[in-house]
């Protein structure tokens, strides 16, 4: 491999790492501006971990992905965890509030109501479950 | 909000488009190869002329009747995606050209700008081009008459099926 080539490898790594920096800035953006948002969803808060869950009825994905891996979620962790789903289609102000702009979209919050993650597109079990153990 | 009649369109086929166009690009880069660049412009091209994502061949042909990709059909407008396409085709004609011109800076600039912008839409869900195209229908120009999905963001990708 020449020098030039392994230049140009790396200058398309940085330029996607620099993208990729850009967009985990838009994501804390994101998740500062769900922080106050939880307490006009549940009040009181449930005092553990909540996910909030965008989806809507024509999304494949959600379907065959995401809402299997929310219902096993549950079932493993039961009481310990609270999930509200919310129909983006029912409820486009609350997708315009929290910024969801494409389904599915999870928001993972502390007992505290604190946003700490969110996930744009599919998230699947092990990965939400990593999450929450870091809540 | 608005009443105007919506069309299916498949979001799968779009973002099968937007990752060819990324990864060749990417690759047209780490190689040097301007050629490349140069013929995702053409298959932009040839996709705008048709009206179809560029790409979408190889996901109608090869990934869909596989299950590779599963379809993802939205109550949309095509023609924001369309123009798009034609912008994405501008500037990495423009880029071609600007390589084969020894520009380097210029022309991989505009390649880098056309991925930036693919990734947000195959990655982010929210399609620049389609933003630009509902700005300018808001302000009456020719040819860009469309209005965004009721309830949805100009650009993002829309959330619900509007029509029955």
């Amino acid at each position: 491999m020449s020098l030039e080539l392994l230049l140009r490898f790396a200058s398309a790594v940085g330029i996607i790492f620099l993208g990729v920096g850009v967009y985990w800035l838009a994501n804390q953006f994101l998740l500062s501006r769900a922080k106050g948002n939880l307490s006009s969803l549940l009040n009181p808060l449930p005092n553990k971990p909540v996910i909030v869950y965008f989806t809507t009825p024509d999304c494949a994905p959600c379907k065959t992905v995401q809402r299997p891996a929310l219902e096993k979620l549950t079932s493993l962790l039961g009481e310990k965890l609270h999930v509200v789903e919310i129909d983006a289609t029912e409820r486009p102000d609350l997708a315009k509030t929290w910024g969801v702009m494409s389904v599915p979209t999870t928001f993972l919050l502390n007992a505290r109501g604190e946003a700490r993650y969110v996930n744009n597109g599919v998230a699947r079990v092990e990965k939400l479950m990593e999450q929450i153990q870091t809540l | 909000m608005t009443s105007q009649t919506l069309q299916k369109v498949d979001h799968s086929a779009l973002k099968t488009n937007q990752l060819f166009i990324i990864f060749l690009n990417i690759l047209a880069f780490i190689l040097n190869q301007p050629i490349l660049t140069a013929f995702v412009a053409l298959v932009m091209g040839i996709g705008a002329v048709l009206k179809t994502p560029g790409f979408g061949i190889i996901y109608k042909s090869i990934l869909r009747p596989r299950g590779w990709m599963k379809p993802d059909v939205l109550d949309d407008n095509p023609e924001p995606h369309r123009f798009s396409q034609i912008v994405g085709f501008a500037f990495l004609f423009a880029g071609s050209i600007a390589l084969f011109l020894g520009s380097a800076g210029l022309g991989w600039t505009l390649v880098w700008i056309v991925i930036a912008l693919a990734s947000l839409n195959a990655f982010g869900g929210f399609c620049v081009g389609c933003a630009v195209y509902y700005w300018l229908a808001r302000f009456g120009i020719p040819g860009f008459g469309k209005q965004s999905p009721a309830g949805t963001i100009p650009g993002a990708k829309p959330k619900a099926r509007v029509t029955a």
